[in-house]
């Protein structure tokens, strides 16, 4: 209503208005009739004696408030005009700006969703994980379970501290049984998170005792996924192996600890006292401060424990000490310089599209000048021609927004979901393209918009009105010329940065292709699962262990199309390994800070089945077994560090391993494989016989001739052995190989297609900025031409023109990058972020794509006709 | 023609006022009227009228009603509100206090 009042009382203020000056106009002409002027001559001097009429009515009209809205709505009309009127220029600007904010606002909401939206639960800044830290390297470790206690017991710095450990779940489903990821946690867990259970209760203290109820509590999904989210699954049963477990509560849906996103069930972690010492280090530590306690005093208690600890179980925890690390922090770990990385390439991206368009506007205004001049003559205010400039550039920026929001709405979701399982990007589940991203984007094309929008705006230049008529808009000012090329070094420069970012990234990605994993994957299979026994007698376990697994690998390899299979008890580049110490037997031990390494417990024949050649002796096979002399294999790596110049065949080695404490003879010597992953270099590795050091965990690796069919008929030769037996993952080692090589690949594709668009940008901004000179001085060149100067010359000095600007460009772009790349440092494999050759090819990349920008319009420049030229003199 | 001056800037709305404390006047009349009262001395340029009569107007120092000119012609009639007068008579004496004082500094005594 307001506004229809507003629109009717403006039209009625024009039309009083008109009239008014109308009525003053005839006034005006009969006053000087009656002085004895001709009719005509009196019409005529009245307008003369009144000025400029067009003017006067713009300035009565912005005497009324209303008109800061109305002249608003004008400019925004005018530009959707003048931009409809040259389509080549709004669609290539409003592209480059898309696709600038399109990947600011994608890389923001990841970035957003990940490293700044806080943790799902109550106060989780409070939240942490306390971790031990290895002698010498200070590395977080696991934490002994002895440790564990005493820090439970003698802290004042939490409020509670919980252990957990991951280990699949055993769950039979009909005949069929299955492992799902599981969490066994000590009765804290929950209430240091904060979070109740959806139905029934947590964990409580007298669960986690040594004879406490067999129960567990579920997650949402499982829930959601066995019981069909009946609520009566409160205090039914589920079987967890042999023994059937009641289930006592379900979790909130998107309920996980976020280092451990894919658990399906918790059960209580139970420790025996009589065992905490002599445990492996094996826990992880989840704890909440105390509200008064900052971080760094927790930090500070823990190194006292951990020092009071390591007077009293020197034996086990000289060297060690431990660390407070935010859950938050714990969570996102390296992807933080990952994502930073790329947010700054993106937003570099973003500048080069803003100085790209603004280069196009600068160049339209300068060919708008006679436009603008004649706007201006005509009695236009300076500042109104500013706004319109500005309404102009912040409809492209709103326009570009638009898109690259839609860009990063539908681009997200996509990129995410091409992501393979078990890509190591922490809070997956929580990245979305919100109202966060949405105000990131409207912020970020305000001021892109005023950015480009500002700079051509200096372009009018009311001073000149004349000269400006007078050259009919041909001629630019020497200083928005400058500004244009500062635009074009910058926008070179950037690019420069980020394609040696990008060329970096690259070279370092293939060299990490070729990295030889060290055994074949091909036609490799691997089945995962924690060993099922029904046993609770420690010695029978280890021998059901031991039986199990010759009897399933005894089967599987006599399955048609099974050309080898063996076992392992930690999945090679699965992200897991086990490792104690071992020193040799012939030396006096060395302090237990010092020595040790991975330890591997392999069956028979698996270096053959892996494809991994043995370098000395012999692998396991028949002979090792439970009874028979104890022997281990070792890697290239730990015989070279170990026995250096030696033959270590035949040697014994102390190890810290298992209920016996025999030393063990070293029977075999085999190649290194990269079993923590490509990009780290092999550690010391000791193999032991599965047959002599039973393990509960358990992948099975099969090389089969390639049929698919196999994968059932092995499935079903386990199910055969123990019925119970579920397999928690079934796996082709070329995926694990893949997903190892996933992270860098995408960083590596985000990186050069950032730095692919930042080189057409520029590309595009060096061709644009030469044939704009080109056109200015077409008539220079006629002249030039028609007085005989040959074509070469021209050729050559519109060619340099534009070259000089790309070299400056590039020179920057090389002193920024190397100030820069050290950041990808923590992304790059083997290659230095000052790598020469990167440098040099990426400078020669540039210097073809510049010369291929100014030599197109460099030949237009020589294809001036002298004679058109002159004539239009 | 060469006696004439160009209105300093902010005066021309107080010309208006006080031309219009006569009686209630169109816009040709108070341009008409400042010349010849200022025995065309004063130059104004028509123009510039409208814009600081509107200016006037959204100020409430003076209000607009359409009448019937002497010619039978429909024209906007401007008059003096209260708050026009008081605005007007102390322009007036700020004005009268700066002429002074700047004929003190031009002929000192």
């Amino acid at each position: 209503m307001r506004f229809l009042h507003w629109l009717t009382r403006r039209s009625q203020e024009d039309a009083e208005l008109d009239e008014e000056l109308q009525f003053h106009l005839a006034e005006e002409a009969r006053l000087r009739i009656g002085r004895g002027e001709a009719p005509d001559s009196a019409r005529q001097s009245a307008r003369r004696g009144f000025g400029n009429v067009l003017r006067t009515k713009e300035i009565a009209r912005e005497a009324w408030t209303w008109s800061a809205l109305d002249r608003l709505a004008a400019d925004l009309h005018f530009s959707l005009r003048m931009l409809r009127k040259s389509p080549a220029f709004t669609a290539l600007s409003v592209a480059a700006l898309a696709l600038g904010i399109g990947a600011t606002t994608s890389v923001y909401s990841v970035v957003h969703s990940v490293l700044l939206r806080s943790l799902p639960f109550p106060q989780p800044e409070r939240l942490v994980m306390v971790w031990e830290t290895q002698p010498k390297t200070g590395k977080p470790n696991v934490v002994q379970t002895g440790n564990f206690l005493e820090w439970r017991r003698r802290n004042r710095s939490f409020d509670n501290m919980a252990a957990i450990e991951a280990l699949p779940f055993n769950v039979e489903a009909g005949d069929e049984a299955v492992q799902v990821p599981g969490l066994l946690v000590t009765a804290g867990f929950f209430e240091t998170l904060g979070v109740q259970p959806l139905l029934g209760h947590a964990i409580r203290p007298e669960d986690d005792t040594p004879n406490g109820a067999a129960v567990v509590v579920l997650s949402y999904g499982f829930w959601q996924r066995r019981f069909g989210g009946r609520p009566d699954a409160i205090g039914s049963k589920v079987f967890f192996g042999e023994q059937p477990a009641q289930v006592i509560g379900v979790m909130p849906p998107g309920f996980h600890l976020p280092t451990q996103p894919n658990i399906d069930a918790y059960a209580p972690l139970r420790i025996q006292p009589g065992q905490a010492l002599r445990d492996g280090r094996n826990f992880s530590v989840v704890a909440r401060l105390r509200p008064s306690v900052p971080l760094r005093d927790a930090g500070g208690e823990m190194r006292r424990i951990a020092a009071q600890t390591a007077q009293e179980r020197p034996d086990i925890n000289t060297g060690w000490s431990a660390t407070v690390v935010p859950l938050l922090e714990q969570t996102v770990g390296k992807t933080r310089t990952t994502l930073l990385v790329v947010w700054g390439v993106a937003g570099i991206v973003l500048l080069i599209a803003c100085a790209n368009v603004a280069n196009l506007l600068l160049m339209r205004a300068a060919a708008r000048r006679r436009e603008m001049n004649v706007r201006a003559a005509l009695g236009a205010g300076r500042w109104r021609l500013l706004h319109q400039l500005l309404a102009e550039s912040l409809l492209l920026a709103l326009a570009g927004g638009v898109l690259g929001l839609l860009l990063a709405y539908w681009g997200v979701p996509a990129i995410l979901r091409l992501l393979p399982t078990g890509f190591p990007l922490p809070r997956r589940d929580e990245i979305a393209v919100d109202q966060a991203a949405l105000w990131f984007t409207a912020a970020v094309s305000l001021a892109s918009g005023i950015f480009f929008g500002v700079l051509p705006a200096f372009e009018v230049d009311l001073g000149c009105l004349s000269d400006g008529l007078r050259y009919g808009g041909r001629q630019s000012t020497a200083g928005s010329r400058s500004l244009r090329s500062s635009l074009v070094v910058a926008e070179v420069a950037l690019a420069m940065l980020l394609v040696i970012g990008a060329g970096l990234m690259l070279r370092s990605w293939t060299l990490l292709r070729h990295v030889d994993p060290g055994f074949r994957p091909d036609r490799l299979i691997s089945f995962r699962m924690l060993l099922m026994t029904s046993s609770r007698d420690f010695p029978q376990i280890l021998a059901l262990r031991a039986s199990s697994v010759r009897e399933m690998l005894d089967r599987i390899r006599s399955l048609p199309g099974v050309e080898a299979a063996s076992s392992i008890h930690m999945t090679p580049l699965s992200g897991q390994q086990s490792g104690t110490w071992y020193s040799r037997a012939d030396r006096p031990p060395p302090p237990l800070a010092q020595g040790g390494g991975d330890v591997s417990v392999i069956s028979d024949s698996y270096f053959r089945t892996m494809g991994i050649p043995l370098l000395e002796g012999r692998e396991f096979d028949e002979r090792d077994r439970s009874g028979s002399p104890p022997v281990a294999v070792i890697n290239q790596t730990l015989a070279r560090a170990a026995f250096p110049g030696e033959n270590p065949i035949g040697k014994r080695m102390r190890v810290y391993w298992g209920p016996s404490g025999d030393p063990v003879e070293i029977v075999g010597v085999a190649a290194d494989i990269h079993h923590n992953g490509l990009r780290t270099a092999p550690d010391p590795c000791l193999f032991l016989p599965h047959a002599q050091q039973p393990s509960g965990f358990l992948t099975l690796v099969v090389r089969t001739n390639g049929d698919a069919g196999v994968i059932a008929a092995v499935q079903k030769e386990i199910h055969q052995v123990n019925p119970a037996q579920g397999i928690a993952e079934i796996r082709p080692m070329e995926s694990l190989v893949a997903a190892d090589t996933a992270e860098p690949t995408l960083e590596t594709s985000v990186l050069s297609i950032f730095g692919f668009l930042a080189l057409g940008l520029a590309s595009i901004g060096i061709y644009a900025v030469v044939s704009y000179s080109v056109e200015q001085r077409t008539r220079e060149m006629g002249i030039r031409l028609a007085l005989g100067a040959a074509r070469q010359v021209i050729l050559s000095g519109v060619l340099r023109e534009g070259f000089v600007l790309a070299l400056i460009g590039i020179g920057a772009g090389l002193v920024a990058a190397l100030a820069l790349t050290r950041y990808l440092a923590t992304l790059l494999y083997t290659v230095r972020p000052t790598d020469p050759l990167i440098y040099a090819s990426v400078t020669s990349v540039l210097v073809a794509a510049a010369l291929a920008g100014c030599y197109f319009p460099a030949r237009r420049a020589t294809a001036v006709d002298p004679a058109v030229v002159l004539r239009e003199e | 023609m060469e006696d004439r001056i160009e209105l300093l800037h902010g005066t021309l709305e107080m010309l208006i006022l006080r031309t219009l404390r006569a009686g209630p006047q169109h816009g040709h009349g108070i341009g008409v009227a400042i010349r010849a009262t200022s025995q065309e001395v004063l130059q104004v340029e028509h123009g510039s009228l409208y814009p600081a009569l509107h200016r006037l107007r959204k100020e409430g120092l003076i209000e607009g009603e359409w009448k019937l000119s002497e010619n039978k012609q429909r024209a906007r009639y401007y008059r003096l509100t209260a708050k026009g007068r008081k605005q007007l008579t102390a322009e007036e004496s700020r004005w009268n206090r700066m002429v002074e004082a700047i004929a003190r500094v031009l002929r000192p005594a």
